[in-house]
């Protein structure tokens, strides 16, 4: 069997539909109302699935909120004879295939899979994820005008995807990662790619260049400077127009906080299940404790937190250069137009020298 | 990508029956729940308590470390889970998950003077301490209790207090904020007053604390004063945790999940910790 082929984008379309009859293919498509999303994909339906080569985007949502969608439930409950009650967990477990996931998300979901496996394994979005095939198309251009996934290294991302499409010579190239992907590629029509690297090579050279938004910095400079920038202005600055709505949160493919519900089934008596919904530090009442103490009161604070979850605490605990991939979702859907991208520029530009200190309050 | 070692029940809550609950005062009241197993756990640790079809909430474990199955544990009333589990009655069940935390360590204190500062419900988790070194009360120095209450009438374990004191070595100091109008013979002030006048040896000497968010600063001060060294003073901080297991975000204390690496923590384990105290 080939690792890597040359296919037409008939071919690849034709492929992807004939994966439903085995697995539910999750693609993105474009809406009457030009948001993406990823959807499940009617078996066969090569049409739909054309916005698996599209190279517009982002997604309105990221494909790997697959593995923790909203509201999920964690487990049942209902009556046991002793009076008491039973519970069980519930494991989503059923085959999809992920279609047409770019670098960015592709990186993001690597990073969650680090989050959720780390300390404690979360057994709900493990079991999604081990149950899903992934499909990745890499960018031959900027997705959007927000886009700087060169910038925070997400590019060249492959990672976690068991098969690579990429645009290259007119034709699609279709490179197996895993095993997984090897079994996937005997099912596309395609001629043999000798030397899957020089196609690469190939694809990258014809990128333009720099891709997407710069920053003027690495990563690591990045996070060191967001560290260093407690009490720096960046945070009022950056929340003054805030309404604190949450957007970024809830958009952002490497925010994973939640909170849990529970819901009766009035029905029968006794029997309920435990949900679970996406929860966002940009929220109010965050981290507020019982007695009404909130310790991240003021807006600037969540928002000094929420950025140095992306660029410091989450890198230092489970390690990697960043946990923003540049997607440029949060900017782009923020009803306040603030970008992670102005702040993250500000932060490796410094503190004008002139700037009064200002402490951020709890 | 496989992980063999994933534990499907991370979030299951095991049925524990309440076999005894009292009021301790008008907000709080005390409970006892048998888990039909033992919960193995260490002083300073905490549980996720859940009401199905109402939710869940982390409250600290108020026993010392026990042989059968029982749990103990002080609820306040403070919102919509609390006041529905506060309408239970002995032989009703409710879920626990758990234990969650880093919790005391003993050896930490073994040898050791001891002074306890409690504020409010503070008083609930260290219990859990306070009685674990008297249950071994020759393997630990002088013992000293600060407990403070907003009032006379919301002072938590007040027979244990009394209890406290009797045994020989252990220093009980009760106040209030206020007594209004209400029976008090202890003192009024805050629960940092007395620390000034405590005759304390700051290399024998170790303390814990826990209690409002407001308590911390100001008792870290007192005991600096005296001498007492920042890895010598263990605090018990409060956070909302929504999961216990390190992953939902709400306890997260600068890089740290509180759930995880604390609730306890030496102080001089906060001093790159901007938002602890």
């Amino acid at each position: 069997m080939a690792e890597a082929l040359y296919a037409s984008s008939e071919s690849v379309l034709d492929w992807i539909a004939n994966q439903g009859s085995t697995r539910a293919v999750i693609a993105p498509r474009q809406g009457d109302d030009g948001a993406i999303r990823y959807e499940p994909l009617e078996p066969g339906d090569r049409e739909a699935a054309r916005g698996v080569l599209a190279l517009a985007g982002p997604s309105l949502l990221p494909p790997g909120k697959l593995f923790s969608p909203p509201g999920e439930v964690l487990f049942t409950w209902g009556p046991a004879e002793d009076g008491s009650f039973r519970v069980e967990p519930r494991l989503d477990r059923a085959p999809r295939l992920l279609a047409g996931v770019h670098p960015c998300d592709l990186r993001a979901i690597h990073l969650m899979d680090r989050v959720q496996a780390d300390g404690n394994p979360d057994p709900h979005y493990l079991a999604r994820r081990e149950a899903t095939a992934i499909v990745g198309l890499a960018c031959s251009e900027p997705c959007s005008e927000r886009c700087f996934c060169e910038a925070m290294g997400s590019l060249d991302h492959h990672e976690g995807a068991d098969v690579m499409l990429a645009a290259v010579d007119g034709r699609i190239l279709a490179h197996a990662r895993t095993p997984l992907g090897v079994s996937l590629l005997a099912d596309l029509a395609g001629e043999p790619c000798a030397d899957p690297e020089a196609a690469w090579a190939r694809h990258r050279a014809a990128r333009p260049e720099p891709f997407g938004r710069a920053l003027p910095g690495s990563r690591e400079a990045l996070g060191r400077a967001t560290t260093a920038a407690w009490s720096d202005p960046v945070w009022t600055r950056h929340t003054e127009a805030c309404l604190a709505c949450g957007t970024c949160n809830l958009v952002c493919p490497t925010c994973y906080c939640f909170d849990t519900r529970d819901e009766i089934d009035v029905a029968h008596p006794g029997c309920g299940e435990r949900c679970r919904d996406w929860d966002g530090c940009m929220l109010p009442g965050f981290a507020a404790v019982a007695g009404g103490h909130d310790f991240r009161r003021d807006l600037a604070a969540r928002q000094r937190h929420r950025v140095n979850r992306k660029f410091a605490y989450l890198p230092a605990a489970h390690g990697d250069a960043s946990f923003c991939v540049g997607c440029g979702r949060c900017g782009a859907q923020c009803t306040a137009n603030i970008d992670i991208f102005d702040i993250a520029r500000d932060l490796l530009a410094g503190s004008p020298d002139d700037a009064p200190e200002a402490e951020v309050s709890a | 990508m496989t992980n063999a070692a994933v534990d499907p029940s991370l979030y299951l809550p095991r049925p524990a029956r309440i076999v005894e609950t009292f009021p301790l005062t008008a907000q709080e009241r005390y409970y006892k729940v048998a888990l039909g197993t033992p919960l193995g756990h260490r002083p300073g640790q905490f549980v996720m308590l859940s009401l199905l079809g109402i939710g869940e909430a982390p409250i600290s474990i108020s026993c010392p470390p026990r042989d059968d199955d029982l749990l103990e544990m002080v609820i306040r009333e403070a919102g919509s889970l609390t006041r529905a589990i506060a309408r239970l009655g002995e032989g009703d069940w409710i879920g626990v998950r758990g234990p969650f935390g880093s919790g005391f360590d003993l050896d930490d204190f073994r040898g050791q003077d001891v002074i306890f500062v409690a504020g409010g419900l503070g008083l609930a988790p260290l219990r859990s301490l306070i009685e674990a070194l008297l249950a071994d009360r020759g393997a630990y120095g002088r013992i000293t209790i600060l407990s403070g209450s907003r009032t006379p009438a919301a002072e938590l374990y007040r027979d244990r207090l009394a209890a406290w004191s009797e045994v020989e070595g252990v220093e009980v100091i009760r106040l209030v904020d206020r007594t209004e109008h209400q029976p008090w013979k202890g003192r009024v002030g805050l629960v940092t007053e007395p620390i000034p006048d405590l005759a304390i040896d700051p290399r024998r000497t170790v303390a814990a604390l826990c209690g409002p968010p407001v308590m911390y600063k100001f008792t870290a001060l007192a005991l600096a004063r005296k001498g007492l060294r920042p890895e010598r003073i263990f605090v018990d901080l409060e956070r909302r945790m929504r999961c216990g297991v390190g992953k939902c975000g709400h306890c997260q204390i600068n890089h740290v999940y509180c759930c995880q690496d604390g609730p306890v923590f030496r102080l001089s384990e906060l001093s790159g910790l901007r938002e602890a105290l």
